[in-house]
This record gives structure tokens, sequence and C-alpha cells, in this order.
């Protein structure tokens, strides 16, 4: 088996299993952890908890700046990496190709040159993270060894994608299949570390969202 | 034809100029990728080539290599190469039969030893001994040892012989092996394609007859005059890959105004060939020229990629089960692991 | 009045802890986690945006501030109790050094303000966190003596400053006395029962005074009593739920007692915030009453038109207590209030629900080795007062005055100060 078929079959059955094994199995673990229940009444006015956790989930994507500033970097730098990797994820014509034969549904792919400069964008803005997780004391402090590991499996198909549509790596066979293969790290990796912050944004939004609906607290 | 003519005076009893040969021959070189330089030393060699013994071994394969070689129109200059050529055996070719054919095969072997070549088309079935393809009471495996073992090099003609083609798709009833697992040391150049273009052929063999060497290989010992660059890199519809302009279904707007096949399952990136540049029938077309999708038939494993029609990356293995089954189980102990946690939790809450 | 004895009354530091006693922290910390502070402690992504936030870290640029480490140790807790890594005991576990290390950062480092979580991009409350690690901490010893003190005197003298049943029975009589006004005591039955934060009574009596004066403007039937007084709730605070439910039952049947529909917190942000939010999941049941800030309860009676108000000229500006408006919803209560009353009303910028944190907060007033970060935080808030222009700064909170008056002395900052209540009650128009 060449390694492009071992990358396609194999690899990528085993890491979606592995995925969604652990994303279910974490999930499960916020969801079946009891919360006791909040007896206390709501505020009048309250809107029922899962309209208010939904509406969190969506409200808390405005950015939210400090008077001083100091966290504008860390904001717009997060907005576009997210973006540019949402970009290149649903609009690059291969990635869609991939999402309809496994999910059945495709939409219009965007022209490639997008898709490089997203590509190039999003890897100098993951870069500019990890200087900062390096320079800033409160990153370094707070960092644990999960933050390098998530950041490492989050540009690794960043970069092999670059690679393999700028034919760095000859030939595409190999190329394409470094390229599958760092994305199969990515989703082993993904419900292990803090990646898995792509659901449990949801529940932790959703939860506070209620939590401090119920008292009318509008933050 | 006697055996010590050259090519040079072949060339010229049959009517070539000199000044067409060497037009071919800088065509040649430079299809080969050969620095312009090359081209005179090429006619030069060429030209002084003595006739190269050949025997062809037709092992698992359907003819379809052959048919190829022999669809050239004719009087090209790539027909008298092979016309040059001592095609000393030959199944599909050769008048003998019998006896007299594998005869023939031991003289071509006994008088050129060391300076033959072989050429294989066709994979060879391995399992139970071999006894699903047998020539003349011996089976592929004994008579491909047999007549390589004093060969010059072995060429590995189409993708059967080269990767194990069709023979080798799953399940593999006959234990096919390509060539490349069975000569050893043995020199071995791959041209593999279902079938394989007729000039990547003959530009190796032309190679060898000029320079009596291999030309550069690649490192599944392709040469990588032919097959150095995809399809897709060299598809003159790639313009509208690079813009998203994609045909959805083989009849749609978009493939009636040529758009890309990708998205309709074109395999042309992973498909190193030289269809795209070379094309077939002398030059006329190509299949996606033709308006259909490239089937990457000189990819190793090309019958098992997840289907003809199926777009590149679509999955190649079922997901549905595996991912349904896992989600079940993590769902499974992630409730359990929570429970547990938290009835501990509730012992440890009463602690003091 | 004498309470449940049962915990651990001598204050320890980490180093004293046996092996067993780390474990049984350890324990606690798990016991703690609920859905919420699992997903908590799973969600935080590192990025760092809650540092600038805190105003302890605003203040220090000490990167241990920041919110976000914090979490840390109930994050190892609970990821040891679900990790099939800890199953098999290759997680570490809440170790002796972690209680050390973090023992001041919970406590005097933290005032549980929820400022933080309004920048998380998860939403991750700190605060719980904060509350519940607070909770195990307590548990074996660990936390400042002196916060503990205060919960152990409210258990067993009825308020953290001493202030006793014969002390608050003599203050009124002196009050009432003193100001010719009417502050009852002990009724036998009343629609509303008023609470007091000992801070006020022993160091702000004119704001009782001033409370009494509103309430009985508003002519609605009201008490203090001597069997439920003390709202402010160092239990809670110290991470001692059983002294947090001695104090809340105290309230809850002396509210019973008098048939009380209502029980009015006054001007204390955490006392608010616990017997509001807390105080039903803390004894297990649904209360009988509501539970209103004075702010709330005089913004329904202005409402109503039972209040009204002389106009104030001079210029003010509002702090805000977290407790009240940020966690607590009642943002716009103290507004109201001061709509049509103070003429030259200026807002901080930031404020309301983005307002800072006076410092104070969550018992760490009543720490005496953090008075130094707390002095220094307080700078944040001169600063926000001073560019306000306006000559006076109100809150309507005992815990945050009493921070910002020691911390004004502290910077020999002689900006006024004053409480919205007190401010009101001066400027009541009295109905016949």
């Amino acid at each position: 088996m060449d390694l492009l078929s071992f990358a396609r079959g194999p690899a990528l059955q085993f890491a979606i299993g592995v995925f969604c094994f652990g994303v279910t199995w974490r999930l499960a673990i916020l969801l079946f952890t009891p919360q006791a229940r909040d007896l206390t009444p709501a505020r009048k006015g309250a809107l029922p908890s899962p309209i208010a956790g939904g509406r969190e989930v969506f409200r808390r994507m405005w950015p939210e700046i400090h008077p001083t500033g100091s966290n504008m970097f860390t904001t717009i730098n997060g907005y576009v990496f997210h973006l540019g990797l949402a970009v290149i994820v649903f609009g690059f014509a291969p990635h869609i190709q991939l999402i309809k034969s496994i999910f059945g549904t495709a939409w219009p792919s965007l022209p490639n040159f997008v898709i490089h400069i997203a590509g190039g964008v999003t890897i100098a803005s993951l870069i500019a993270a990890l200087v900062k997780r390096l320079t800033s004391p409160v990153l370094r402090l707070i960092s644990t060894l999960d933050d390098y590991i998530s950041w490492a499996v989050t540009i690794a198909p960043l970069i092999t994608g670059y690679m393999l549509v700028g034919r760095l790596i000859q030939p595409y066979n190999t190329a394409l299949a470094v390229h599958i293969l760092s994305f199969v790290v990515l989703l082993i990796w993904l419900p292990f570390g803090k990646l898995m912050h792509a659901f449990i944004v949801f529940i932790s939004r959703a939860r506070t969202g209620a939590y401090l609906n119920h008292r009318g607290a509008q933050l | 034809m006697t055996k010590d003519r050259t090519l040079g005076e072949h060339m010229s009893r049959r009517g070539i100029s000199r000044r067409a040969f060497g037009k071919y021959c800088a065509y040649l070189a430079s299809t080969m990728a050969l620095s312009p330089k090359m081209a005179p030393a090429m006619a030069q060699g060429l030209a002084a080539a003595r006739r190269q013994a050949v025997i062809w071994l037709s092992f698992q394969e359907c003819t379809g290599c052959t048919e190829s070689f022999t669809r050239s129109y004719s009087p090209t200059l790539e027909d008298l190469i092979f016309d040059f050529i001592s095609l000393d055996y030959h199944h599909t070719l050769q008048a003998a039969s019998g006896e007299a054919a594998e005869l023939a095969r031991e003289q071509s072997m006994e008088e050129n030893k060391g300076k033959y070549i072989v050429v294989v088309d066709g994979s060879v079935p391995t399992k139970d001994g071999g006894v699903y393809s047998m020539i003349a009471g011996h089976t592929n495996v004994d008579i491909l040892a047999s007549t390589i073992e004093n060969a010059f090099a072995v060429v590995a003609v189409g993708t059967c012989a080269a990767f194990g083609g069709l023979p080798y798709a799953k399940p593999n009833p006959t234990g096919a092996v390509a060539i490349s697992e069975l000569v050893g040391n043995k020199p071995l150049i791959n041209i593999p394609g279902c079938p394989p273009v007729p000039e990547a052929m003959t530009g190796t063999i032309a190679h060898i007859l000029a320079f009596g060497s291999l030309p550069e290989l690649d490192d599944k010992h392709r040469p990588l005059a032919f097959f150095g660059e995809s399809i897709h890199d060299r598809c003159y519809r790639r313009s509208f890959y690079e813009r998203g302009l994609f045909a959805k279904s083989f009849d749609d707007e978009g493939a009636r105004k040529g758009w890309c096949l990708y998205e309709v399952g074109c395999k042309g990136p992973i498909a190193y060939n030289t269809c795209a540049t070379t094309k077939w029938n002398g030059g006329t077309s190509f299949p996606i020229q033709s308006g259909h999708t490239c089937f990457a038939c000189g990819s190793p494993n090309f019958w098992d990629q997840g289907g003809f029609y199926k777009s590149l990356p679509s999955r190649t293995s079922s997901i549905g089960t595996v991912a349904g089954a896992t989600a079940a189980a993590g769902v499974a102990l992630g409730a359990g692991a929570a429970l547990i946690a938290a009835n501990r939790k509730k012992q440890y809450s009463k602690e003091t | 009045m004498t309470g449940s004895a049962t915990d651990q009354t001598v204050t320890k530091t980490a180093a004293e802890l046996s092996d067993a006693e780390v474990k049984k922290a350890a324990h606690k910390l798990l016991s703690q986690v609920g859905g919420s502070i699992a997903t908590y402690a799973e969600a935080c992504v590192r990025c760092g945006q809650c540092a600038e936030a805190c105003h302890f870290y605003h203040a220090s640029g000490d990167p241990k501030h920041t919110p976000a480490y914090k979490l840390f140790p109930i994050a190892k807790a609970h990821k040891r109790s679900v990790s099939p890594l800890g199953w098999l005991g290759l997680a570490p576990d809440v170790s002796r050094n972690d209680l050390a290390h973090w023992e001041e950062l919970i406590f005097d480092s933290c005032t549980m303000c929820g400022r933080c979580t309004i920048v998380c991009p998860m939403a991750i409350d700190i605060s719980s966190i904060v509350a519940a690690t607070r909770q195990a901490f307590a548990k074996v010893g660990l936390g400042p003596p002196d916060l503990r003190a205060a919960a152990e005197n409210s258990r067993d003298r009825g308020s953290p400053l001493g202030l006793t049943e014969e002390a608050l029975e003599d203050r009124i009589e002196w009050l009432a006395d003193d100001n010719e006004i009417d502050i009852p005591l002990d009724k036998d039955h009343a629609e509303v029962l008023l609470t007091v934060s000992s801070i006020e009574m022993m160091k702000y009596p004119q704001s009782i005074v001033g409370m009494a004066k509103l309430m009985n403007a508003t002519g609605v039937d009201w008490t203090f009593s001597s069997e439920g007084y003390e709202s402010t709730n160092f239990g809670y605070l110290s991470g001692r739920g059983d002294i947090a439910k001695t104090m809340i039952e105290r309230i809850v049947h002396a509210a019973e007692k008098v048939g009380a529909k209502t029980v009015v917190i006054p001007e204390c942000g955490h006392a608010f915030g616990v017997m509001r939010w807390s105080a039903a999941n803390i004894v297990g049941r649904p209360l009988p009453f509501q539970v209103l800030h004075i702010t709330e309860f005089l913004a329904e009676m202005k409402r109503q038109g039972k209040l009204k108000f002389k106009s104030f000229d001079g210029s003010i500006t509002y702090h805000d207590p977290c407790q009240v408006s940020r966690r607590g919803g009642a943002t716009e209560e103290a507004r109201y209030l001061l709509d049509g009353f103070a003429t030259d009303f200026r807002e901080m910028t930031p404020t309301g629900n983005r307002n800072w944190c006076c410092g104070g907060g969550g018992g760490v007033q009543a720490m005496e080795r953090a008075a130094g970060l707390r002095h220094k935080v307080f700078q944040i808030k001169m600063d926000q007062v001073e560019k306000t222009g306006a000559e006076t700064l109100i809150s309507s909170c005992a815990n945050c005055r009493l921070t910002m008056d020691e911390s004004a002395e502290h910077f020999h900052w002689d900006h006024k100060r004053d409480s919205l209540i007190e401010l009101l009650a001066d400027h009541l128009i009295e109905q016949e």
C-alpha cells in the first residue's frame, strides 16, 4: 500500500474513529456531569435559559476590546486565523469535495487565489500567535504543553497544504499524503487538547449566558 | 534485415533523409527533456546503433499495451524503431508458434547474452505456485526468472507490469505482483499506463539505443522525461481549476464550456504521465480533451482509489460505521465517567 | 448564638498540611465540580485576554494575577477524575505545592467581581471557580486568618465585626434616640425584613439611619430582627460553606418568623449576591420571600411614587458594586434613583456592568495582608473618578465604601465620598 492510499484509507478512517470517540466522550462528560438545579427565582423578565444560552453563543462573537486596547492584538489575530481557517476549510474546492463525500452536501468553492491568500495570512497569524505566546509573560505562565501541541497540529495542515499546492513536495501523491496525514494528526489530537473548544465553546457560552440571564445581568 | 545493419542504414534504405532524422532526434531530445546539445549526440548514437534484440513477455495482461503500440500511424519514425529492433519473441506479433516460438526465445537469449532487453507486459501471479498463468508448461515466475537472467535491462510496459494493475486490484485472486518485485537488482524501467503512451515506449528505447544506458528514472523507475509532471500541472483546463470553475456533471453547462473536471472525478493531480503534452493518436487528443476525466491509469492502485467518478479528495473508506460506533462508545464511556465521578463527588462532599 | 463547630478552625499554611489533608482538599475541590465548573475547567484556551480585565493584574502587572491561572487547581482535579490517565493513576493530583502556590491567588487577589467573564471568548465564569476553590482550601484550614476569623466571628458572635445581638439592640436604640427616628426592631410581624451589614452599623451608622428614614417614608411595614440581621456572609467569602449556611438560615428563620414577604439587603454587594442568588441553593429549598437589594427596593418605591427627593446639584459619579451591577442585574436601579435627583450625574468610563471593581470585594477587604495590592488597585478607581471631574463619589455598597475609604486614606486622597442611601435620605422630601 502506498503512502497516499494509507493516508486516505486506514489512516483517515482511524483518525475519524478517534475523533468521534474523543469528541463524544468529552462532550458526554460535560453534559452528564450533574449540575445542581438553581432554586433561586429568576429576575423578572429573564429569558428562558435555552434562549439566553443560545443568544450568548452568538453574542460573544462580537469583540470586546479593553479601553486600553491591550487585547486588541489577541482579539484581531484570533479573528484572523479563525476566519482564515474557515475560508480554507469551507472554501477550497478539494476540501468541499471531501466534505461532500462524507456529508453529501457541497457548495460553490472560492477561486484558488483567495485560498492562497487566506492560507498565507492564516499561517502568518498563527506564527504571530505563537510569538505572542512565547513573549507575553502572562501567556508564558498560563501556557501548557497542550497549547504548543495544539498550535503545531493546527499549523501543520496549513503548511503541508501550502507545500502541496505550491508543488514544494514532489510527487503530488506524496505531498497529498503528507497533507492528509497532517490532518489525520489534527483530527486525532483535537478531542484531547484545547482544540476541543471548537465544541465546548457552545456549552460554555450557553451555560454562562443562562447563568447571567437568570440574574438579569447583561454582559 | 541483417542483424548487423545500423539504424542509420535502415533509415536511409527506407527513404528517411538525414534532415528528417535530425529533426526527429531534436524532437525526441526535447520530449525527453534533454539539453538541445544532446540532439546531435543522440542522432549520432542512434544512427550507429545496431539492431537491438528484444524479448517481449506477456503475462497477466489484455494485449492493450501491444494494441497501443501497433496503433501508431504509419509510416512514423516510431514505427521504424519498432521495425528496427529485433523482436525475437512476442506472442501476438510473432509468426512462429509452439516449440518454434520458445526455441526462438532461447536462441535469442543465447546469442545476445547480456545485451538483450526483456519487455514485459502483464503482472505475474504468484499464488498457489503461480499456476494461474502458465506458458508452455512453465509458470510466469519461472519464465521471467530464466529470461531476465542474462538480460541487459527489463522494461515493464503498462500498469499491470509496472505496478500490478488490474490483476493486482482487490481482492487480487491470483496473488499478482508487479515485475519490480521479481527482478532483483536487474536494471528496470517502468512505463506504466493503461495502456502507456507509445512515444514513452519508443523514446525510452531510442534512448537506450542512442546512449547504451537507461534514461533518468524517478523513484518508481519511470523515465522522468515522460512521467516527471502531472496531468493536472500540464492540463489545458487548469485555469478553470484555479478560478474555481468546475463541471458538476458530464453534460452540464460547465462541461460544455470545457471547465475543469476535478469535481466529476478527474485524477489529473495524482497522474504522472505524458498524455497532456504528447497526447494520443499522433498528437490528436487525450481523455480530458475529449471531455472525460483522467483515471490516473499510470498510477499504482488506480483501480482501487475509491471510484473513477468520485472526486480526488473523496473518502476512500467507509466512515459512517466507524464514526457511529466510536461516537456511541464515546458517549457511553463519557457518560459513565461523568456519573462515576459524580458519585465519588457525593462521597467526597460528605467527608469532614 | 452558637453554630456547628465541626469544621477545622485552625488556620494552617500549606506546608503544615498532612498528606491526608492535601487529599481532602483535592476531594473537596472535586466535590465542587458540577456541569458548569466541569465545562469551564475544560474550556479555557489560554488566550490571556482576561489578564487585562482583572484589576489585580492591571494594577500589579504580575502574570500570576491572570484570572485564567486561578482555574488551574480545580481543572487539575477535574481532569484527573474524568480522564483515563487519571484512572490509571498517571494524571497528577493537586499537590501541597499547588495549594501553597494558589492560596494567595484564590483568596487575596480575586474579588469575584466577574469582570474577566466579560472578555472571555469562552465565557468562563472564573468567579464561580474561585468561590468553589475557596471551599476546598478552607476545608483544610487554608486562607487568610483574618478572613477566617471574620467568618467564625459571624458564626459565634452574630457578625464579623462583633455586632452581637446586644450590640445591635444598643446601637439601634442609640441611633433612634440620637436621630429622633423610629427604627423598629423585632416586631412580631412585618411585610419587610431589613437586614444590615455590620460594616454600616459599626463604621457608617448614618447609613442605617438613612435606610430607616427612607423605609419609614415609604410607609411599608418593616422591621429589623435580632434573630437574623447580618447579611454580609463571610462564611461564603471565606469558603466556609457551613458558616455560609448558618448565616443564611438565621435570616431565613427571622424572615419566616415575622412573616416577611420581602427581605431587603442593605448597601452591601456580596450580601445581596449571596442572599439573592445563592441562599436558596445553599439551604436547599426555595425561599418563601423575595430578596431585594436596597436600591431595587427603593427604586420600586420611587416608581410607585412613594419617595420624592429634592434635587441635588453637586456633581457626582457612581461606583457600581460588582455584585449589584455586573453580577446582580440591578445596574439600572441606582441610576433610576439618581435620575431626576442628581442634576449633575457623571458616569465613569467604563461604567455599569463594565465598571472596575473597588478591589475589596470577595472578602479581600478583610485581609490585612492584601492591603498593599488593594491600594494599588484603588488607583484605577481614583483615576476613573478624577476623569469624570465629579466632586463626590458615591456607591451603594458599604464594603466598597470601606475599601475606598481605607485606600483613600492611604493615598491621602481627599475626594468627597458618600453612600447613595445617605445622599438620598438627606434629600428626602418628607411627606406627612
